[in-house]
């Protein structure tokens, strides 16, 4: 990762017990010229104009997917195209003013619902809704819809600062998946049978007819969208007005006294953000062909920050790739996904992580390596010998790695209740690892590893969808305490 | 020096991934857009079928009862020698029902895109069947229910039209709510009954069925709902006049029957009977003693059924027994195709197939064929149980 | 804490003059007239407000002493509720119990509270502690970080099959009937639970009001530097009442178990929703705030429960909710929120 954290972990807690905290954030330029590979990398990408920029990811978030299967276009392509577009949104009101939203996802649904209402056809208890607007019909009024919604949100942050404003928003997330999911006398939400029959995105205007239905069609025309979208944001971000989002975001008091309209100024942030949502909720609900109250529920909206948080909040690049990394994980980590990319994906993740922890000692790198390597085959022949039923189990999947995994890891025939145990001690065992330093780290990561290996064949390979979970919720934990700015934001320290 | 190592190693470990990523992303039919769908299929000797059932979730009960009926059927398909060139293989997909009919929607998805499939078991809930409909339609897959019992499911008109893809191997909730209706009044001679659904497609129309026929017959009723999520009942209990004899449940998730049960007993109400429906059958779960259920009607004689029920230790799980019906007539409209086929077939002709199936013996105890709808032919009646002191569901009728 | 200015005898006088309002027309011109149904469902309502009281009551402790919003909080609660099940099991299940009755209950409980507790502890050393200078953002991020990982390491460690206390098998079914045959009526498992809410609170009251230990909390949560300049140890004191205020948590499920039996891995989420709500409403921080407010939580929700149809329930609750920050963002017992230049 990175160089341009700070020289040790712990500078930011001890900068702002400081005098002189702004010395720490003025030197911010000086760490990126200092540091390494990763601030060359940053300092060439910062020299290159944004439209280059615009033309390098173009082609970056086009071509992998060309050759894809079409479940995997839905999958992979569509699914990152539209939480890209989704953090993009959240990252104005997030990144950009500074507003803690923690019910974005009600726009996200609000959009999907109104697109299903107003180009399908549904009835439900007797009433029967047969609109079929073209969908640039039906996609504006979506739009504008949630953009009023967010206009009516964003006024209640007027009397409500932080904390306050996170509840508020979070109960309207709340509100929606209840209004949606209660059976209403009208049938206009469904209850929790969602709307279904949804048109295809049928545009026709001035004699030029377009209807998009395939997957790739979708994916095409998320692509244009994204890309739109991220041209708009950008210019906004360099205008009058991103910099005043900036400016209340860092000090609202001062923005105040400056002449900026704080309290318009997050009206209007809402107000953008909630109709880029409402623009994802549209395509997606067309191209689901189906609007659900579970589509819209918190692990939505914690995957949505992940995203934020990932790439950093404030940078337009990082919602992208932030984006392409979560996404891409998460579906791999998916039980409808062969297991032996899990796998792969897992014991990368893996190599990586030891990599990082120990890149500043290519010692300690070697010896936990060799030592992981050879606990585990001892211990494979230590528990053999002694108790077969230990290791007279099956490898789910294997597929090219069957050997390598039958002779290096534990599996018992009966693995319930020993994974179980496993799991719990290797929570403790990564816990101590943050704890510890230098050699006593490296004399826990051997066993750490080989347990996790362990959990990992007999316990989360079987279900995959719920340890993407476990992992995300590690992931945002270790990122606020490690790094939070992400991976393209900017580090902040805050003065109070 | 030091970075750069970092760095190369890092370069690989991506690149080793992009490359399985990419390696596994191919799938072997990389046709046009719309391959999957209209494709030619090689059967070979091992032909896929899948299953979408609640495997977990708060309905993973009946979802598991119906996957071990399926692969008891495919067991023994596979077991016999002359399929030797035309065994099944079932792939499972988990619906979750009673967390996210999203679930279903993906997992039909999924299926639609799988080139090898051929047919598909399930799913489970009336809910689920509306939602996935467009996803197996759009990839011409046919889908056989065990237990999606809604009855306008199969008009036509109602949420899509489904004929021609969907069919089911239980009698519908017109025939249930007769069934239910009738035992009420005629047996056990109920004047007031309180019914209360939860708000979920399956449990509203056979509560709204059964209160017409109780209506028209005399019958006080009164009319509430909890929801799926719900588990402090006491308010709804409260509202329940003592003098009331049985109140009518049709939900889908056992263990909120439990729960019920337990409060309203908790309240000084339980000599109120509750009565359940099918999707209650969960013995072990539900154990209120005294409590009625009506279930899917089943042959217990088949020397079949007795096979299954000795394996499982006394434990028949007939809510899944449908899904046995239903892998057998996907196993066998699938081993039709690749016959007429000689060896290629693709999902329409497998739907033409499930289209005129004809089982002369089944384990619900009369032949099987569909009517042009999808429902069977042969009119079933539902069976009436009772829940025992040792948890165990007796049939009574 | 909390302090009291007019302005929350003025809140708490327009609340009485609401709930009078309610209750006549409950009574007098609802439709479902009557004492005897009315009284009923404020019984359930009192029951099922004592547990969100317990849960509010920990946002509540831990919001005061580091302006922290802990959403992992009905996790823990979650949590407490699978300990208590643990322990019920371990000890012969509701049927069968191998010790006494009051004995089983008792360890349940204390089990559970120490099991939550702790892992209070481990969740504000871990993912709290890190982050006492960071950005208002971070600690809310990974609250949610938490709780999500709360939640899908039980899904994967236990399943997402429900599991059933059964507690009116292991306690009683009976109960005692107030106004006759027809009157209300309470069950004992609910009168358990309410006396062990009230003595917890009691306790907690105690423990803030009269003990060294709860001015060090008060201390801290006025002013942290200047408490550590007078000799406490700030970590310590947010330590303990993370670990007080998770052990209420604990608590809280075991009676939820208890009462309305079935427990699984999502159950701490819609609670914790409820508890969180409660909080807010009575004005987040103050801990009269929050037993008031999850009282008033639990009464809504039976009334609503009671008086309309089930699915329009929970939108009253919510629409209660928003109402209420909208015309009183700080609650009703709170302070409001002083913005320093």
């Amino acid at each position: 990762m990175a160089e341009t954290s700070p020289p040790t972990p712990d500078a930011p807690a001890a900068a702002s017990t400081e005098i002189g905290v702004d010395r720490w954030v003025s030197e911010a330029d000086e760490r990126r010229e200092r540091g390494g590979l990763g601030g060359r990398i940053q300092q060439v990408w910062g020299m290159i104009p944004p439209a280059g920029k615009l033309a390098l990811l173009t082609p970056a978030l086009a071509v992998p997917f060309l050759p894809l299967s079409e479940a995997n276009v839905y999958n992979y392509g569509l699914f990152i195209l539209i939480y890209a577009l989704l953090a993009l949104g959240l990252n104005v009101v997030v990144g950009f003013a500074g507003l803690l939203d923690l019910g974005y996802v009600a726009f996200f649904g609000f959009g999907a619902y109104a697109y299903a209402f107003l180009s399908g056809t549904h009835q439900e208890k007797g009433h029967a809704y047969t609109h079929h607007w073209s969908a640039q019909y039906s996609i504006l009024a979506a739009v504008v819809l949630c953009a009023v919604l967010g206009l009516f949100l964003g006024s209640s942050s007027r009397r409500l600062l932080g904390d306050y404003l996170a509840i508020v928003t979070l109960f309207f997330g709340q509100a929606f998946v209840v209004f949606t999911n209660s059976v209403d006398p009208y049938g206009v939400t469904n209850g929790s049978n969602g709307l279904g029959n949804i048109d295809p995105l049928k545009f026709s205007a001035f004699g030029v007819h377009l209807t998009v239905s395939t997957t790739r069609g979708y994916y095409w025309f998320m692509l244009g969208c994204v890309l739109l979208v991220l041209i708009i944001v950008h210019l906004l971000s360099e205008s009058r007005t991103g910099r005043a989002w900036k400016a209340s975001r860092e000090d609202p008091l001062a923005a105040e006294l400056m002449g900026m309209p704080v309290k318009r100024l997050k009206i209007m942030a809402f107000s953008l953000g909630a109709a880029i949502a409402g623009l994802a909720g549209s395509v997606f609900a067309a191209a689901q062909t189906g609007a659900f109250p579970q589509n819209f529920s918190t692990q939505v909206l914690i995957l949505i920050y992940a995203v934020v948080i990932l790439g950093g909040a404030g940078s337009l690049t990082g919602m992208l790739v932030g984006a392409a990394v979560i996404i891409a994980s998460s579906q791999v980590l998916d039980s409808t996904s062969p297991p032996n990319n899990a796998r792969t994906l897992f014991y990368l993740g893996l190599i990586v992580g030891v990599v990082l922890m120990f890149k500043r000692s290519l010692a300690q790198m070697a010896v936990a390596v060799a030592s992981t390597i050879a606990l585990g085959f001892a211990l494979h022949a230590v528990v053999d010998a002694v108790w077969s039923r230990g290791v007279a189990g099956q490898v789910t999947s294997g597929g090219y790695l069957t050997g390598v995994i039958k002779n290096w890891v534990l599996l018992p025939a009966n693995p319930n209740r020993l994974a179980v145990y496993g799991y719990l001690a290797l929570v403790v065992l990564v816990v101590a690892i943050v704890q510890l330093k230098g050699w006593w780290r490296v004399a826990v990561v051997p066993p750490t590893l080989v347990l996790t290996a362990f959990v990992w064949e007999n316990l989360l390979i079987q279900q995959p969808a719920v340890t993407r979970y476990v992992l995300f919720g590690v992931l945002l934990i270790s990122l606020m305490a490690t790094r939070p700015q992400g991976l393209f934001g900017q580090a902040k320290v805050e003065i109070v | 020096m030091k970075n750069v190592l970092v760095a190369a190693v890092l370069a690989a470990a991506l690149s080793i991934l992009a490359t399985a990523a990419w390696g596994s992303a191919k799938a072997p039919a990389r046709a046009a857009a719309s391959s999957a769908a209209t494709a030619t299929v090689k059967c070979g000797s091992v032909r896929t079928i899948g299953m979408a059932a609640p495997i977990t979730g708060p309905a993973a009960d009946i979802g598991n009862q119906q996957v071990r009926w399926a692969k008891y059927f495919v067991k023994r398909w596979n077991a016999v020698k002359a399929h030797a060139h035309s065994r099944i293989k079932l792939i499972t997909g988990d619906t979750q029902l009673g967390v996210d009919t999203a679930f279903a929607v993906k997992v039909a998805k999924s299926f639609a895109s799988n080139s090898k499939m051929l047919a598909v078991v399930g799913p489970a809930g009336s809910q689920e069947v509306v939602a996935s409909t467009d996803s197996y339609k759009s990839g011409r897959l046919g889908f056989v229910s065990g237990s999606a019992t809604r009855v306008s499911l199969t008009d036509g008109h109602t949420a899509g039209n489904r004929i021609g893809y969907f069919y089911r191997t239980v009698p519908n909730d017109g025939q249930q709510a007769p069934a239910v209706a009738n035992w009420m009044t005629k047996k056990l001679k109920w004047k007031r009954v309180y019914i209360i659904d939860d708000q979920e497609t399956y449990s509203q129309g056979l509560a709204d069925g059964t209160q017409n026929i109780l209506k028209s017959r005399g019958v006080t009723t009164q009319r509430d709902s909890i929801s799926q999520t719900q588990s402090d009942y006491s308010s709804t209990i409260a509202k329940i006049p003592s003098n009331y004899q049985g109140i009518y449940i049709p939900w889908q998730l056992a263990p909120q029957a439990q729960a019920f049960g337990q409060q309203l007993a908790a309240a000084g109400k339980g000599h109120i009977k509750l009565f359940g429906s099918d999707g209650l059958f969960a013995p072990g779960v539900w154990k209120i003693t005294g409590s009625y259920d009506s279930a899917f009607p089943f042959n217990a004689a088949n020397p079949v059924v007795l096979a299954y029920v000795k394996a499982h230790h006394g434990n028949g799980e007939f809510f899944g027994l449908p899904s046995y019906v239903a892998a057998q007539v996907d196993t066998l409209a699938v081993t039709k195709a690749c016959k007429a086929g000689h060896g290629k077939t693709t999902r329409a002709a497998v739907r033409k197939q499930i289209a005129k199936t004809k089982l002369t013996t089944s384990l619900l105890g009369f032949p099987v064929a569909f009517q042009h709808s999808g429902e069977m032919k042969a009119p079933a009646a539902f069976g009436i149980y009772q829940i025992q002191k040792n948890g165990a569901f007796k049939r009574i009728d | 804490m909390s302090t009291t200015p007019r302005q929350a005898l003025g809140n708490l006088a327009g609340l009485g003059v609401l709930l009078a309002a309610w209750v006549v027309y409950a009574v007098y011109f609802s439709p479902t007239q009557g004492w005897t149904f009315f009284l009923q469902l404020t019984v359930n309502g009192i029951i099922l407000g004592s547990i969100y009281a317990l849960i509010a009551l920990g946002y509540s402790l831990v919001y005061g002493i580091l302006k922290l919003l802990n959403f992992a909080h009905g996790d823990v609660y979650m949590i407490g509720a699978f300990i208590g099940f643990g322990v019920l099991t371990l000890l012969g299940g509701p049927l069968s119990p191998a010790i006494p009755v009051a004995l089983l209950v008792l360890c349940m409980f204390v089990v559970a509270m120490l099991g939550s507790g702790l892992l209070g502890l481990a969740i504000e050393r871990f993912a709290y502690r890190p982050l006492r200078d960071a950005p208002r953002i971070a600690p809310l991020i990974s609250a949610l970080g938490v709780a999500f990982f709360l939640e899908n390491s039980v899904l994967l460690l236990f399943g997402a099959n429900y599991r059933n206390y059964d507690g009116y098998d292991l306690i009683s079914f009976n109960g005692i009937h107030l106004g006759g045959s027809a009157g209300v009526f309470v069950s004992y498992l609910g009168l358990m639970v309410i006396s062990g809410a009230l003595l917890l609170m009691v306790a907690l009251i105690a423990l803030v009001r009269w003990t060294q230990f709860g001015k060090a909390m008060r201390a801290v949560s006025f002013d942290r530097e200047a408490a550590a300049m007078m000799g406490i140890d700030p970590d310590r004191v947010i330590a303990s009442t993370f670990f007080v205020g998770s052990a209420l948590g604990g608590a809280a499920g075991v009676m939820f178990g208890l009462l309305y039996s079935q427990i699984y891995y999502l159950v701490g989420f819609l609670a914790g929703l409820k508890g969180f709500t409660a909080a807010v409403v009575g004005g987040i921080g103050s801990i009269p705030g929050a037993m008031l407010g999850g009282l008033l939580v639990g009464l809504i929700e039976s009334w609503a429960r009671g008086y309309l149809n089930g699915n329009d329930a929970d939108l009253v609750v919510f629409g209660v909710l928003i109402g209420v920050m909208l015309i009183r963002p700080s609650g009703l017992l709170g302070t409001p929120a002083l913005q320093k230049v």
